[in-house]
């Protein structure tokens, strides 16, 4: 419980802080940390305009998306404060619930009839297939470290021992840090401040949605990003007490935002041929985890 | 009832059934057909449901003619999981194909026929799951076999149909063939056809290459990679109901004997593990890269079944994997999943052949591109091929999401226990695969699903398509219940799934039952957690249906970037949708273009034609130059059919003199 509401807590300001991080590093004041927040209670208060060639299925898939990300939240514990749920096994479902959502986000871009759309549902299709991989080794390499399959039990146990281990859990970061980038269509592999539809993955998708359904896929982005803050702040929190996970809890928080808003400052977005072998890193990093990991346990034979 | 007499009144069902459909008028045939599908299911899932419970149903047949005389006829636990789904998905076969078939009223002798060999078709697929003794399988595997040809070439005044009911044929005949040279072998090796008594060769160093025979002639029917060239021409040609019950279940036979044949070894199962769980792995990749590029729906699910059966394969080889290592939980997990999978990919195929069917119905085409907006005229078959979309890839709140979990347990249960660098190796290797193959998955029933069902239609069909007929839509409304009641309560049918592994594989160690328990508890977890997301969903779509009520909602076009004339061929294609995957996978998955290159001399334009296509490269590059160097070499011998009478007499002469020959030098015993 403790961590859904963190979650939702950072998700207000997180995207401010990025923005506030954009705006300083070109040198402009920037909008209040608050701005994008307000942006999206806006939209949650307007009606709708919906293209002729819809179907049902655009009507429904943004609240489906919404509500997979809840229940993905739901999985990601605090420290030794368990998630609302846990069982063994949990990020299968974790990785499978954030599918069903962006499974129903691709075909309502599909169900425009609009060829820009059918392009981004292409490419996210495409990115997020590829990132998963990534993802489940690094949670293969954390239950082979601490011999445990669910969240709870695997960052509750997580300890660093050795030099490797650190390394481990930088690398990790990295990872995550990466694979929250690509989930979000930021800047490496998309810039959603681009104007041109061709060149667009996520915000291409959603080209045709507005009002109220366009807020809750915009609010989804923020979301999102504290999750995967949350999921990294777990590889520093272990079983600190709470009057010291709290504030590292934020303080990661935030050092992600602004880390997300340099990035975003200073590298430019790579050609869209370019992104598979970039994602392809990704897996590559979280398979010299998995080795790490066996150097580790001295499993190398 | 006694279970070997079950089998004669099902076979005297069976002759009835052909009496009556002969004689009853072209009208009621396929009530006939259902009629006496329902009765054979009936009558042989009673003792199916008995053996399930734990009362193994055995019964024998005398006769005398064979090789030891008495025929074994069993039904244990894992015969009656799959009995139970050939029965479920035979009825509805017949069910949607009673419907299916109304629009080929004109052919009134297929109808009769295609009737007489479905029941057959169904009857023989349970005697497969019956028997024990050899040759009583071989022929009811044949039978098998045949009736299914039939079936598929339905339409054989079409050439490509009988050219793929051909290769079908023959691939079938290869697999017969291997299994055969096993059941030869297993008699000389233990004067024993029963299948069973592979148990008691096993001890032998050659032991494994009678394994390795069955494991072939299952394996081609099951569609594992090398052999799998037949599932992708087949299941198109067929009749839309009768690829849902081919892909639904005759490919699981080969898995039956597959898992037949693995419960009998008694050594080395690591190693076959290892081995079994890479082929499966690539199966996998390979049918679902392939499924992802096709723009003919059907063909594109032929190869999504494939890929099903890697993953069956994943569970299967995993289990072996966790008996090899006295590691009981992985074994379950890897076995349970496999049987959940056999049973969930029945159930989703199905459903998604028999929507894809009602399109192919009312549309007449097979291809993608012609398609698009159907959602809007077909509302109900849309849903029910969303739904097995959403099923077969994996996610929550769906029945194959339960499978996939119990897979990716044992292999992560199997990374924890690993023996050894390359195991753990393969281990992680395998999970990279399986989640692969969920998110290309994705890609590929996005594409079906988006460009058949979503947007505007592409061109202009030859008449407005229509919602399917009722009798078409019930069996789909009953597979669906059945996938949900598995995404709801999986911890009732993973309990029958413990039980099949518990009496099929013996060897298991004392079940470690804490261990067993937390998986229970977890299954249950995740049938409450399902309904608790659609509370989820239910109060989120009620906040935003009060907080929309009073605004205002208007409609307009789809925003075309400021371009004012958008005609609907500019919508995003299969083909464009996939094709930065096919590029990324274009090792595997090589385009080809068809088109004749603009001469020099031509003064005036012409009209032309331009299409691509992705060819299978396992086909074109190893199977197909294999058989042209076999049919090569085989010209050579074509003297020896060559027709006359005289020279067949002189064959048999030849014949008698080398066994008078052999007898007189011993070389015969």
């Amino acid at each position: 419980m403790l961590s859904f509401l963190l979650i939702i807590l950072v998700s207000i300001f997180f995207m401010g802080l990025v923005i506030r991080t954009k705006s300083l590093a070109s040198g402009r004041k920037g909008p209040g940390i608050l701005q994008p927040m307000k942006d999206i209670v806006r939209l949650w208060k307007k009606g709708s305009v919906y293209s002729t060639t819809t179907s049902i299925i655009f009507r429904i898939a943004p609240t489906v998306y919404f509500s997979s990300i809840i229940m993905a939240i739901l999985m990601i514990p605090h420290g030794n404060q368990p998630g609302i749920i846990s069982f063994g096994g949990d990020f299968v479902l974790f990785a499978y619930i954030l599918a069903l959502g962006k499974f129903l986000m691709i075909i309502s871009a599909l169900d425009t009839g609009s060829s820009f759309e059918g392009m981004g549902a292409s490419r996210e299709a495409l990115f997020s297939m590829l990132v998963e991989p990534a993802f489940f080794i690094i949670m293969g390499s954390l239950a082979l470290f601490t011999g445990h399959t669910s969240f709870y039990d695997m960052f509750s146990v997580l300890n660093y021992g050795s030099y490797i281990s650190y390394l481990i859990g930088a690398l990790s970061t990295f990872v995550l840090i990466l694979i929250a980038m690509i989930e979000n269509s930021r800047m490496p592999v998309d810039d959603p401040k681009t104007h041109l539809e061709l060149t667009m993955i996520h915000e291409v998708m959603i080209l045709d949605n507005s009002g109220f359904d366009l807020g809750v896929i915009l609010y989804c982005t923020p979301l999102k990003f504290a999750m995967y803050g949350a999921l990294i702040a777990n590889f520093f929190i272990g079983s600190l007490p709470l009057q010291i996970s709290l504030p590292l809890f934020f303080a990661i928080q935030i050092v992600f935002a602004v880390t997300v808003g340099i990035l975003e400052s200073f590298m430019a977005r790579f050609r869209m041929s370019h992104n598979p072998q970039f994602i392809f890193i990704l897996t590559s990093v979280s398979l010299l985890i998995f080795f790490g990991v066996l150097l580790v346990l001295g499993k190398f034979i | 009832m006694e279970v070997s007499q079950i089998v004669l009144v099902t076979l005297f069902v069976f002759l009835g059934g052909i009496i009556a459909l002969s004689v009853v008028s072209e009208k009621h045939r396929a009530l006939i057909a259902i009629i006496v599908v329902v009765i054979n299911a009936l009558l042989t899932s009673i003792p199916s449901v008995l053996a399930l419970s734990g009362q193994v149903q055995l019964g024998t047949l005398l006769l005398p003619h064979l090789p030891g005389q008495v025929i074994n006829v069993r039904i244990d636990s894992l015969s009656a999981w799959f009995i139970l789904i050939i029965n479920f998905t035979s009825i509805n076969g017949a069910l949607f194909g009673s419907g299916y078939l109304k629009s080929y009223q004109h052919l009134k002798t297929n109808i009769g026929f295609h009737w007489i060999f479905y029941i057959l078709f169904h009857i023989s697929m349970i005697w497969v799951c019956m028997f024990d003794h050899g040759i009583i399988f071989l022929i009811s595997w044949e039978l098998m076999s045949i009736s299914s040809l039939m079936l598929v070439i339905f339409e054989y005044q079409n050439k490509a149909t009988l050219k793929a009911g051909i290769n079908y044929m023959i691939q079938m005949h290869l697999s017969v063939v291997f299994l055969t040279m096993g059941f030869i072998w297993l008699y000389t090796e233990t004067g024993s056809f029963n299948l069973s008594s592979l148990a008691s060769v096993v001890s032998n160093n050659h032991s494994i290459w009678i394994f390795v025979l069955f494991f072939i002639g299952f394996a081609i029917k099951a569609g594992f990679l090398p052999f799998h060239t037949w599932l992708p021409h087949a299941h198109p040609s067929a009749p839309s109901h009768v690829s849902g019950v081919m892909s639904g279940v005759i490919v699981k036979l080969g898995i039956f004997g597959i898992f037949r044949i693995i419960s009998y070894i008694n050594h080395d199962w690591f190693i076959i593990g290892e081995v079994i769980l890479s082929l499966s792995v690539i199966t996998a990749l390979y049918g679902i890269i392939n499924a992802a590029v096709k723009y003919d729906f059907k063909k594109s699910l032929a190869f999504c079944t494939i890929e099903n059966i890697g993953i069956i394969g994943i569970g299967m080889g995993l289990g072996l994997i966790g008996i090899g290592t006295q590691n009981e939980i992985i074994a379950i997990l890897g076995f349970g999943g496999a049987l959940l999978h056999v049973l969930n990919h029945s159930l989703f195929k199905s459903l998604l052949f028999f929507s894809a069917g009602s399109v192919y119905q009312q549309t007449h085409t097979r291809n993608i591109e012609k398609l698009g907006g159907l959602i809007k005229t077909m509302p109900v078959t849309a849903f029910f091929f969303l739904m097995g979309a959403l099923a077969i890839g994996g996610l929550p709140l769906f029945n194959g999401f339960i499978s996939e979990y119990l897979l990716y347990s044992g292999l992560f249960k199997g990374l924890l226990s690993g023996t050894g660098i390359s195991h753990v190796i393969l281990i992680v290797l395998s999970i990279v695969g399986l989640v692969m193959v969920g998110g290309i998955s994705i890609i590929s029933f996005t594409k079906l699903f988006g460009v058949m069902f979503l947007g505007n239609p592409r061109t202009e069909l030859q008449h407005e398509p229509r919602e399917a007929s009722f009798i078409m839509l019930f069996p789909q409304y009953i597979i669906v219940a059945l996938m949900l009641s598995i995404a709801f309560f999986p911890q009732f049918y993973f309990g029958h799934v413990l039980d099949i592994i518990h009496s099929t594989f013996p060897n298991l160690v004392a079940l470690n039952n804490v261990q067993i328990g937390v998986i229970n508890t977890n299954l249950t977890t995740i049938g409450h957690l399902s309904l608790y997301f659609i509370l989820l969903l239910l109060v989120a779509f009620v906040v935003r249906f009060i907080l929309l009520r009073k605004r205002k909602i208007s409609s307009c076009e789809t925003w075309g970037c400021g371009y004012v004339a958008p005609v609907p061929k500019a919508q995003y294609t299969g083909r464009s949708y996939a094709r930065s995957f096919g590029n990324l996978f274009g090792f595997v998955v090589i385009e080809r273009k068809n088109f004749k290159r603009i001469s020099k001399a031509l003064l005036y334009p012409t009209s032309r034609k331009f299409s691509t296509y992705y060819f299978d490269l396992l086909e074109k590059y190893l199977v197909m130059p294999l058989m042209k160097r076999i049919s090569f070499v085989m010209n050579y011998f074509q003297f020896i059919q060559n027709g006359k009478i005289q020279s067949y007499v002189i064959y048999g002469l030849f014949f008698i003199l080398i066994v008078f020959i052999g007898t007189v030098f011993h070389l015969i015993k």
